[in-house]
C-alpha cells in the first residue's frame, strides 16, 4: 500500500521537474538567448549592488575634471559637472529596470486579467474590452505614453503609469486569444461538465495554457518599457534631471555631442544593449516554449 | 550561423560594454576638454582666426538664441527685439564704446539745476524712412502715444509714477518745442535716471504713427540707419541699408536676424557660412570649432547678473543666517568655471561692476565651515528641502543642478524644478498668499546701465509680485527710502553715497545668492567686422563691414 503512495508522489513530484529539465536543454541551445540572459542577470546585480562597490558617489561632482574623456580614473569619463558617467549609468541601472519592470507589471496584471476574462466569457463584456483596447491601439505608444504623462504630470511615477497603461492592451488580446484556443480544449470542457466552478476551471485549467506566451511577452515587453521611459526621460518627461536615469543622461549628453561624445555613446550603448537583450531573451524563450519548434 | 554570428558578435559587445569601454571610446579623449578654463586676451579674442576669407555676398546673417518678439521699440522689453528695432530706430541719446552718454538724435541737452527742466537740442536734417522731418512734435507725438493708458505700451512706465496704493502720476508735467529743433521736457520731480531712460527710448515717424496706429510693429518706420523689409515672428527679420541716412552708412547692403534656438545648429551655420555671427556662442562650442579657421570668437564683459532669489516668506529663509550660509556654501569660481568655461566674474556686489556706482562688497567666500556653523546657529543644522525654478534650457538646468549639488553640501535638500519659460513667469506672478516660490534661477540686466533700474523691480517693498520681480519678498524700508532719495538728488557724492549703502545692505541681506557676471560671447566669420555684441548682449551691427 504504502510503496503505491509513494510511487504516485514520485511521479507527480517528477513531472514538472521533467519539464524543466527539457526547456532548460532547449533553452541552452539558444546561444543568442543565453547570453543575453546572462547581460541581464548581470544588469540585476548591478542595479542591487551597484552602491556597494562603486567608488565615486553618484553625485560627486569633481569641478576640475569636467566633461573629461574615458580614462583610467573614470572608465567612461565624466560628465559637465564632473561626474563619473560609469558610476551614474551603473546606479541609474536600477531606476531605469525597475521603473521598467514595475510598470510592466502593473501593465501585465491588468491585461491578462482583462483578456482571460474577455476570452473565457464572450458577450459584451469582451467586446467592451476589445474595443477599448482597439482605441488604444490606435496611438503609437509613445504618443500614447506622453499624452499620459502631459495630464499627469511629468515624474517617474507618472512614467511607470504611463508605461503600463500603453502595456495593458498588448497583453489583453494576446491573453484572450489564448484563453479562446484553451477553452475549446477538450479537457476544459470535461472539467466544466463535471461541475467545476468557471474560477476553478480559469484559475487551474486554462491559465495555465496561456503562461507560454505570457512569459515571452513579459520580457520583450520589458525591453519596449526600458526604451519608452527612456525616451520619457530624454524628452524631459521622466526622472528628475538631476537622477542618474539612462534617458536624462543621454538628453544632458546631446548638448555636448562633439566636444564629449562619451556621455552619449556609454548610455546609449547600455539602453541598446539592455532593450537588444531583453528582446533576444524573449526570442529565445519563444523558441524554446513554442512547442510546433523542435 | 546567424544566429551564432548574433551571438558572438553580441557578448563581444556586451563584455566590452560592461568591463570599461576604454579602447572602444579612446577617441573621445582627443576631443574632451578635461574642464579646461579658456585663456581671453585683453581684447577678448577666444579664438582668433588663422585664415582671412572673403565673403560672397553683402548681406549679413545673424543667428541668434532668443527670438525677437516684435518691432514696436515702444511695446517691447526683451532684449533681442531692442537688437533689431535699434537697426531701423533711433534713440535721442545712446553710449559709446567706452560706455559714455552721447547724443544720437540730439546733437547736445542740458538740465537745470533743480534736475526738473531737460532741454534737448535736436539734430537737424535728419529724414524718416517715409520722408517726415524729424522735429521736436516727432519727438513730443511719440510721448503723447507712449503716455496714453489706452495704448498699453509697455514703454509707458517710463513716463509714470506709481505710488503704494497704485495710483498714477504723470512725470512729464510740461513738455515743449520751442522751436523745430529744441525741446524742452519738465518733471514733476527729480528723476536722475531720466536720461538713461532716453538711450531706451526709440523715435517713430509720426506720419507712420498716424497712419497704421498700433500696427506699428509691423509697419516700423525709423531714422535708422537700415529700413525694415519683412518680419516673420518665431523665424527672422530681415532690413536693407537706408541710403539716406543722416549719419556714417551701414556698409553692408542688408542685415538678417535669424532665430536658431539650438547651440549646435548656430555653430553649424557658422561653419557653413550660412550665418556670419552668432550669439551666444556657448563656451562649451569652443572645441566644435577646432577644425575651422575662420572663425574669431570673442568674449566681453556684460552686465547681466546672474543670480538666485530666495522667497524671504518662508520661514527657513526668513532668517539672515540661513540665506548667509547659503551664500558662504556656494563656490562662485566653480560656478563660472562650469557655466561660462572660466568667461565671467564671481558676483562682487548685487549689480554687475559694469554699472554706474557699483561698490565691491566683501565677498562670501566658499566657506563649508561658516556656512554648517550658520546654519547650525540658525537652528537647522539638520538642513531642510526647498525647490528651484528656473527656465528648461540647457544652461538653465546646468545652473540649477549646480546650486543644488552645492547647497546639499550644508544639508539642504534642493529639488530642480525646470519649467517652460511662460510657465515660470505664471507661476511668479502670483498674489502674494498664493505664491509657491522659492528660489528662482534667474538672470537681468539693465540696458540703460543706470544703478536704480538694475535694482528697483528686484529688491524694492513695492515691486513684489504680481507687480514686478521682486521675488525674495525682500522689504527693507532703509533700503527703499535710500534708493528714492538719489532718484531726487544729482549730487554725484550723495549718489555714490546712497548707493553704496543700498549695495551693502543688499549684499549684508542676502535676498539672493549672488553668483556671477558672465560675459558675453560670440563667434562671426573672419570677413566680419565691427560687429559686436552689447554688455546687455544686444547686437551692434550699425557698422558691421563685411570684407569682398
Amino acid at each position: 500500500m504504502s510503496t503505491v503512495t509513494q510511487t504516485a508522489d514520485e511521479v507527480i513530484l517528477s513531472k514538472p521537474e521533467g519539464r524543466f529539465k527539457q526547456f532548460w536543454k532547449k533553452f541552452l541551445k539558444r546561444k543568442a538567448a543565453v547570453v543575453s540572459l546572462i547581460f541581464i542577470l548581470l544588469m540585476i546585480g548591478v542595479a542591487v549592488f551597484a552602491p556597494i562597490f562603486l567608488k565615486y558617489q553618484v553625485q560627486a561632482a569633481d569641478y576640475n575634471n569636467m566633461l573629461a574623456g574615458p580614462s583610467m580614473k573614470h572608465f567612461w569619463g565624466t560628465d559637465e559637472f564632473g561626474r563619473d558617467v560609469f558610476t551614474r549609468l551603473m546606479v541609474g541601472t536600477r531606476l531605469s529596470l525597475f521603473s521598467a519592470l514595475i510598470s510592466v507589471v502593473i501593465g501585465t496584471v491588468i491585461g491578462v486579467i482583462l483578456g482571460v476574462l474577455a476570452g473565457y466569457y464572450g458577450g459584451i463584456f469582451d467586446s467592451i474590452v476589445m474595443r477599448c483596447c482597439d482605441i488604444l491601439f490606435a496611438f503609437p505608444d509613445i504618443l500614447l505614453a506622453i499624452a499620459i504623462v502631459a495630464i499627469l504630470g511629468p515624474g517617474i511615477i507618472n512614467v511607470i503609469i504611463a508605461v503600463a497603461v500603453f502595456t495593458v492592451p498588448s497583453f489583453a488580446r494576446i491573453m484572450r486569444s489564448a484563453t479562446l484556443e484553451a477553452k475549446e480544449e477538450p479537457y476544459v470542457e470535461v472539467a466544466r461538465s463535471i461541475g467545476c466552478s468557471p474560477r476553478r476551471v480559469l484559475w487551474k485549467h486554462v491559465f495555465p495554457e496561456t503562461v507560454q506566451s505570457l512569459i515571452v511577452n513579459f520580457t520583450m515587453r520589458i525591453g519596449t518599457a526600458i526604451l519608452a521611459s527612456s525616451s520619457l526621460s530624454f524628452l524631459g518627461f521622466g526622472a528628475n534631471v538631476t537622477e542618474p536615469d539612462w534617458g536624462a543622461m543621454l538628453s544632458q549628453g546631446r548638448n555636448y555631442l562633439n566636444s564629449a561624445p562619451h556621455m552619449v555613446i556609454c548610455p546609449g550603448l547600455l539602453i541598446f544593449l539592455t532593450v537588444l537583450a531583453f528582446n533576444l531573451l524573449g526570442d529565445g524563450l519563444r523558441d524554446t516554449l513554442d512547442p510546433k519548434i523542435k | 550561423m546567424k544566429r551564432k554570428l548574433v551571438a558572438s558578435l553580441l557578448a563581444a559587445a556586451m563584455t566590452v560594454g560592461m568591463l570599461s569601454g576604454s579602447t572602444m571610446l579612446t577617441f573621445a579623449d582627443e576631443a574632451a576638454t578635461e574642464g579646461d578654463v579658456q585663456t581671453v586676451s585683453a581684447d577678448g579674442a577666444v579664438v582668433t582666426a588663422t585664415e582671412q576669407t572673403k565673403a560672397t555676398d553683402n548681406d549679413l546673417v545673424i543667428a541668434l538664441e532668443g527670438s525677437v518678439s516684435g518691432l514696436d521699440p515702444q511695446n517691447i522689453s526683451d532684449t533681442n527685439a531692442i537688437s533689431a528695432c535699434m537697426g531701423m530706430y533711433e534713440t535721442l541719446l545712446g553710449w559709446d564704446d567706452d560706455g559714455n552718454m552721447v547724443g544720437v538724435l540730439a546733437e547736445s541737452w542740458d538740465v537745470s539745476d533743480d534736475n526738473l527742466t531737460y532741454t534737448f537740442h535736436l539734430r537737424q536734417g535728419v529724414k524718416f524712412h517715409d520722408g517726415t522731418d524729424f522735429n521736436a512734435d516727432a519727438v513730443i507725438a511719440n510721448i503723447d502715444r507712449v503716455s496714453d493708458p489706452d495704448n498699453k505700451l509697455n514703454r509707458r512706465r517710463l513716463f509714470i509714477i506709481t505710488d503704494e496704493n497704485g495710483n498714477e502720476t504723470k512725470r512729464i508735467t510740461n513738455i515743449e518745442a520751442k522751436d523745430d529743433y529744441t525741446l524742452v521736457i519738465t518733471l514733476n520731480q527729480p528723476y536722475n535716471v531720466f536720461l538713461n531712460k532716453l538711450t531706451q527710448f526709440m523715435i517713430i515717424s509720426p506720419t507712420a504713427l498716424k497712419e497704421y496706429g498700433n500696427d506699428i510693429m509691423n509697419h516700423p518706420c525709423g531714422t535708422g540707419p537700415f529700413i525694415f523689409k519683412e518680419f516673420e515672428e518665431g523665424d527672422h527679420t530681415t532690413m536693407v541699408r537706408n541710403d539716406d541716412y543722416w549719419g556714417e552708412k551701414p556698409s553692408v547692403d542688408s542685415v538678417t536676424i535669424q532665430e536658431v534656438p539650438e547651440a549646435g545648429s548656430r555653430t553649424a551655420m557658422l561653419q557653413t557660412g550660412e550665418a556670419d555671427f552668432v550669439y551666444p556662442f556657448t563656451s562649451d562650442q569652443i572645441n566644435a570649432i577646432s577644425g575651422s579657421t575662420d572663425i574669431n570668437v570673442t568674449a566681453s564683459p556684460s552686465n547681466i547678473m546672474r543670480y538666485v532669489t530666495l522667497n524671504m516668506n518662508l520661514k527657513e529663509l526668513s532668517d539672515k543666517r540661513v540665506r548667509q550660509a547659503m551664500n558662504y556654501a556656494i563656490d562662485k569660481d566653480a560656478y563660472i568655471k562650469l557655466m561660462y568655461n572660466g568667461m565671467g566674474l564671481p558676483a562682487t556686489s548685487c549689480v554687475p561692476s559694469i554699472i554706474s556706482y557699483y561698490e565691491e562688497q566683501t565677498p562670501y567666500t566658499y566657506d563649508l565651515d561658516k556656512a554648517k556653523e550658520l546654519m547650525e546657529e540658525a537652528g537647522y543644522g539638520d538642513g531642510f528641502d526647498l525647490t528651484i525654478w528656473g527656465d528648461n534650457t540647457t544652461q538653465e538646468i546646468k545652473g540649477m543642478t549646480f546650486v543644488a549639488q552645492q547647497l546639499s553640501q550644508i544639508g539642504i535638500n534642493v529639488e530642480v524644478v525646470p519649467m517652460e519659460p511662460a510657465t515660470v513667469s505664471d507661476s511668479i506672478y502670483v498674489d502674494e498668499a498664493d505664491a509657491k516660490i522659492n528660489m528662482w534661477y534667474v538672470n537681468w540686466s539693465a540696458s540703460d546701465r543706470s544703478f536704480d533700474s538694475s535694482v528697483r523691480a528686484l529688491l524694492t517693498s513695492d515691486m513684489v509680485p504680481p507687480t514686478s520681480a521682486n521675488t525674495a519678498y525682500y522689504r527693507n524700508s532703509d533700503f527703499d527710502k535710500t534708493l528714492n532719495d538719489a532718484l531726487a538728488s544729482n549730487d554725484e557724492e550723495t549718489l555714490k553715497a546712497d548707493y553704496a549703502k543700498c549695495q551693502e545692505m543688499a549684499w549684508e541681506d542676502c535676498p539672493w545668492l549672488f553668483l556671477g557676471n558672465d560675459e558675453v560671447i560670440y563667434a562671426s566669420k573672419s570677413y566680419l567686422s565691427n560687429c559686436k555684441v552689447n554688455p546687455d548682449g544686444s547686437l551692434n551691427f550699425e557698422h558691421a563691414v563685411i570684407a569682398q
